[in-house]
This record gives C-alpha cells, sequence and structure tokens, in this order.
C-alpha cells in the first residue's frame, strides 16, 4: 500500500460508519462535557449554563469524595489481584494436557455470563444464613468471621469485588494464555540447558517476554474496574450507607435517580478523564504489543 | 542425568488408530533404565500431582457458583424452602422454569424475544459497518488514516457513562426512547471500534496481489470489495459475530437507561426485575439466570475458538 488513491474511495467505505459513530459516540461524549456546564434536570428543553459551577460543587460533596476512595480501593485491588491470578493460572496451564484444556474452559466459563447474573449469584453465596460461605465458615469453626457480607459497611466493597474479579479472572487468564504462546520455545529451553531453575527462567525469561500481554490485561482491567456499574449495582446499589457506591454508581444515581443530569454529567467527565489517562497509557505501551494483535 | 533434558515418554497415539503390533500387551511405555525411579523423577511427577490438586481446588471454589445455580433451578420450591440450597435435588423439578417462562408470572419469553429482535440486528449491523470501515482503512492510505484509525479504536475505551446523558436526552427528541431501536442503534454506533480493529487487522493482510490481479481484469473497486474480498472475511466475521453477540446479549446498561416499559424490556433487564419480584424465590432467580444465559453458553460450548480468539485479538471490553 504504497501507492495513494484517490481519497473518494476509501471515503465511500468510510463514510457510513463514520457518520454512525460520529453522531451516537463522539458527539455524544462531546455533549456530555457541554452538559457538564449546565443544570439540566433530564427532562424538558430549559437549563442554565452554570459554567463550573458543577465541578465546584463535585469536590466539596462528601458522596462524591467517598465515591472516588471506593473506587480507588476497587481500582488497586483490580490491578493486583484478577491480573496475578489470572497470570498464575495461565501459567499453570500452559501446558498441553488434554486435562488442562478442560480446566481452562472451565475457569473462563464466567466470561460468557452477564455481570447481572453473577451478580445474583453472588448474592445468594453471600446470604447470612443460607449463603454458602458463611455455612462453610461455620463447618470448619470459623463462625465469628460469618456476617452478613452485603450488608456490613466493612465488608460490602470487597464481597462486590470478589463476584467482580472472578470474571475478570478467566479474561486476563485467556490473554496471558495468548501472549505465552508468543514466547519462543527455544529461548525457555535455553535457559534450561544453561542451567536455570523453573524460577529462573520464569523472572528472567518469560515474565519479560510477557510484557505485550500485560499492558494489554492491565489496561482492560484498569478500564473495566473504573466503568463497572451493573455488577455493584446488582448487588449493593452501591450500599451499605454508601460503602460500595464508586464513581460509575455515583454518576448514575445522580443523574438518573436524583435527575441532577448537569452534575452527573460532570461525574461522568471525570470518569472519562480517568480512563483518558489509561487510555494513553495504553497507546503509549502497546506499540510493543502489536504482535498480540496479529 | 540433569544436563541434557530427559526424554518424556510417548504414551500418546493418534486417536482411533490402531495401537502399533509390537507395543500390544505391554501397558505402559517402558522408560529408559535408571530413568523411572530416578529422584529427578519422582520429584517432578509429585510437583505435578501438587499442581493439579491445587488447581483442583481452586476450581471446585471457582465453580461453586455455577454449581449453586444449577442445582437451585432445578429444585422444587418445596424443596429449597426446606433448607437444601446447595445439595443436589432428590428430583429434578421443571417448575421454577414454567413459572419464570409463564406470561402471567415471570414472562421470561417475552424478553428473550426482546433480547433476539436486539441482539441479532445490532451485532450484524456493526459487523457490517466495521467491514466497511476496517476496509477503507486496512487496504487504502490516505492522509490522516492513521490518525482516524487511533479516533475509532479509542472509541472501544470509552467508557459508556460519557455518552449515558446525552444518548438518552437524544433518544428521547428522536422519539427512539423506550423503543428496542434507541438500543440496536447505541449497540450498532458502540460496536464499530470493536469491529473496525478486526476487520482492519484481517484485511492488511489480505495479500494485495489479489486486488492487483482483480483490478488488471478490469473488476472495479466495489466488486472486488464484495466479490473478493467478503467472501475471504468469514473466519474474521464469526470472531466478531460470537463478540459482538455475547457482549450486547449480556448488557444491561443501556437498555436499563434507554428503555421502560415491559414491551421492550430485554432479557438482563428482565432478570433484575424478577429478582425484585422473587425476593426469597432463589428457585426462580437461578431459573431465570440460566435461561439468560444459555446463547451465551452456546456460543461458549461449540464457538470458543472464534470467541477466544476474539478476547485476544482486539481484546475487547470486559
Amino acid at each position: 500500500m504504497i501507492r495513494r488513491h484517490p481519497w473518494i474511495i476509501p471515503a465511500s467505505f468510510l463514510a457510513l460508519p463514520i457518520l454512525v459513530y460520529f453522531t451516537f459516540v463522539i458527539l455524544p461524549t462531546l455533549n456530555s462535557l457541554y452538559y457538564s456546564f449546565t443544570d439540566w434536570v433530564g427532562y424538558g428543553a430549559d437549563f442554565n449554563f452554570v459554567g463550573l459551577a458543577n465541578f465546584e460543587k463535585i469536590f466539596t460533596d462528601r458522596l462524591f469524595s467517598n465515591a472516588i476512595k471506593n473506587t480507588a480501593i476497587w481500582f488497586l485491588l483490580a490491578i493486583f489481584a484478577p491480573t496475578l491470578l489470572g497470570l498464575t493460572l495461565a501459567l499453570a496451564l500452559q501446558g498441553k494436557r488434554k486435562i488442562n484444556t478442560l480446566y481452562k474452559s472451565l475457569f473462563y466459563l464466567p466470561i460468557c455470563l452477564s455481570p447481572i447474573i453473577i451478580g445474583i449469584i453472588w448474592v445468594w453465596l453471600y446470604s447470612p444464613k443460607l449463603g454458602i460461605v458463611n455455612i462453610f465458615l461455620r463447618s470448619v469453626g470459623l463462625d465469628q468471621f460469618a456476617t452478613a457480607w452485603l450488608a456490613n459497611p466493612n465488608t460490602a466493597l470487597f464481597a462486590v469485588f470478589v463476584a467482580w474479579a472472578w470474571q475478570q479472572t478467566g479474561l486476563n487468564m485467556v490473554i496471558f494464555l495468548a501472549g505465552l504462546t508468543s514466547v519462543p520455545t527455544p529461548l525457555v529451553e535455553a535457559a534450561k540447558v544453561d542451567g536455570a531453575n523453573y524460577w529462573q527462567t520464569l523472572i528472567k525469561v518469560i515474565i519479560p517476554m510477557l510484557r505485550p500481554a500485560t499492558v494489554v490485561v492491565l489496561a482492560l482491567t484498569a478500564i473495566s474496574a473504573l466503568k463497572s456499574f451493573e455488577i455493584i449495582w446488582v448487588m449493593t446499589m452501591g450500599g451499605p450507607f454508601n460503602k460500595s457506591d464508586t464513581l460509575a454508581v455515583f454518576m448514575y444515581s445522580e443523574s438518573f435517580r436524583k435527575f441532577k443530569m448537569g452534575y452527573g454529567s460532570s461525574a461522568a467527565v471525570i470518569l472519562f478523564l480517568m480512563t483518558l489517562v489509561i487510555i494513553m497509557f495504553y497507546f503509549r505501551f502497546a506499540a510493543r504489543a502489536e504482535e498480540l494483535y496479529d | 542425568m540433569t544436563s541434557a533434558p530427559a526424554p518424556i515418554p510417548d504414551r500418546q497415539c493418534p486417536r482411533g488408530a490402531p495401537l502399533p503390533p509390537r507395543r500390544r500387551g505391554s501397558r505402559r511405555h517402558r522408560p529408559a533404565e535408571g530413568e523411572r525411579f530416578s529422584r529427578a523423577h519422582w520429584r517432578r511427577l509429585l510437583g505435578t500431582a501438587l499442581l493439579y490438586f491445587v488447581l483442583t481446588i481452586m476450581l471446585i471454589l471457582f465453580m461453586t457458583p455455577v454449581y449453586g445455580a444449577i442445582v437451585t433451578a432445578f429444585k422444587s420450591q418445596a424443596e429449597v424452602s426446606a433448607g437444601g440450597y446447595w445439595t443436589i435435588p432428590t428430583r429434578f423439578a421443571a417448575e421454577n422454569f414454567e413459572r419464570v417462562l409463564d406470561p402471567e408470572d415471570g414472562n421470561l419469553g417475552l424478553y428473550l424475544q426482546n433480547s433476539l429482535l436486539l441482539t441479532i440486528p445490532a451485532s450484524l449491523f456493526s459487523i457490517a459497518l466495521g467491514t466497511l470501515a476496517g476496509y477503507g482503512l486496512g487496504k487504502y492510505s490516505f492522509k490522516g488514516d492513521g490518525l482516524l484509525f487511533i479516533l475509532i479504536v479509542a472509541g472501544m475505551f470509552l467508557p459508556p457513562q460519557i455518552a449515558l446523558i446525552p444518548v438518552f436526552r437524544l433518544m428521547n427528541d428522536i422519539g427512539l426512547y423506550d423503543t428496542l431501536w434507541a438500543v440496536i442503534i447505541i449497540h450498532t454506533a458502540f460496536g464499530i471500534p470493536i469491529c473496525t480493529l478486526v476487520m482492519r487487522n484481517f484485511f492488511q493482510v489480505v495479500p494485495n496481489a489479489l486486488r492487483e490481479a482483480a483490478l488488471i481484469d478490469g473488476a472495479n473497486e466495489y466488486s472486488i470489495f464484495f466479490r473478493i474480498m467478503l467472501p475471504l472475511t468469514l473466519p474474521a466475521l464469526a470472531v466478531l459475530a460470537t463478540l459482538q453477540f455475547t457482549w450486547i446479549w449480556n448488557d444491561f446498561l443501556w437498555p436499563f437507561i434507554l428503555t421502560q416499559r415491559a414491551e421492550s424490556r430485554t432479557v438482563m433487564v428482565g432478570i433484575l426485575n424478577l429478582t425484585g419480584q422473587y425476593t426469597v424465590d432463589w428457585g426462580g432467580q437461578a431459573a431465570a439466570s440460566l435461561i439468560g444465559s444459555l446463547p451465551t453458553l452456546f456460543i461458549f460450548v461449540f464457538f470458543q475458538r472464534y470467541f477466544i480468539r476474539g478476547l485476544t485479538l482486539g481484546a475487547v471490553k470486559g
């Protein structure tokens, strides 16, 4: 493709997709920015331009700082837990044994389930009297740890996070497994011949070769952590006492429950800016990740 | 002993192929003398056993939620209220499924139908538009093509929250609020980035010689696209179809925001509503969850290869 073409031909292929993409993705994104400077309530056509008032207000809003705190906890847990677990599973299951195929399939089965359904199922698991988590704790004599996981302000956020990580781990495992297939076998063999044990090979050869996959996993996990709404909504609706209220839940509640659409838009804009940082980080490092896409 | 990698005994035969005659009668392939009982051999065996022991424990923990949903769905209400939530049902009961599918009760049939009427067109439209854009970007070069590609692909990472309020308003203004069309359009648009990425990468590796040969034969650009390129894209289309179907079927946020009446309710919104109606009826919730997951489980079982390829290719929205 060295030769350049008259622009009309590629344009004829690109016009319709770009029109749809622009109208329903780019335009609304820019519009959100606009609404964040207004006091629109969600219905009717009249609203006022209020400048930066929404942003001034949001940074003094106790609920917002609470949501930011919960999002930060969620985000940090997300960066480590499902990533390391996914990597461990991928390393353990990368061999060609028949049984590995079965194990892999079962570990990534949660990917094909809706967060709604995952939430519903995990609510039963955490049920105070009948949930299997407490049944198990009681059966091994750890009664003092049994609690109403989703109603206890100290555990709610973490309990929901575990349900979310249940799905994310499988996805990360799949991407790491794809990354592992691109680690050249001769390299690993050479390390073994040179007398490296498994851990040395892992740290010095395999992990560095997994860099592209790691970039993808971290970016996807980070973005998915920031925007996860459904599973929290199903399991706790952000409660109790807003203890599991993340930025995505806060944005929804303010806009669609309290009908403060202008104010909600400013929360959405802040969420978007956080995502933008991750996207920029991703494109900065993704050049090295190119081979994963081929 | 340790310097050279020990030959791994080959116990596998091609499936269905008859065993070579000289092996008949011998139960196991015999490793080289002295190797079988060496310390290194036992250590490796012990390591493998330990690894699979730990993996199996993890798998059991991992599968507990799925197990719980399945056994609860097939249990009669009488048995559930007797306290047996996590036990295997004494007899398989279909009553939960009947209840949630009953139009007078759970009405899940209507929601399933709505979800199909939404997911199939939205998947098709997004793939069609992504194929056009992917071809335009993959096979032609023009000024600003790189920037355009990045702008489109970046959409893959956009949190839906940023567009929620303006789309809600837009759909109200154009009179599509509370119709399946609103959700179809939005999923089509939000599917364009991933479909464009996959198709552009696909078209980039299609040899240019194919196009040039056709050009010399007098074909125009459009007949090349429709007659030569499109038939080649089937594997990529299969990847995208599994991906888009799963993602759109499972989505909750957009239909939750853009629809209201039962007539336009999708299955995930419907199931969440049912949990409000069936607060303590775990059997009903479990049956609804299983029914709602059937289409994506079907893809998982029969098209797993394409689905996994999609997840790792475009590396997707979670």
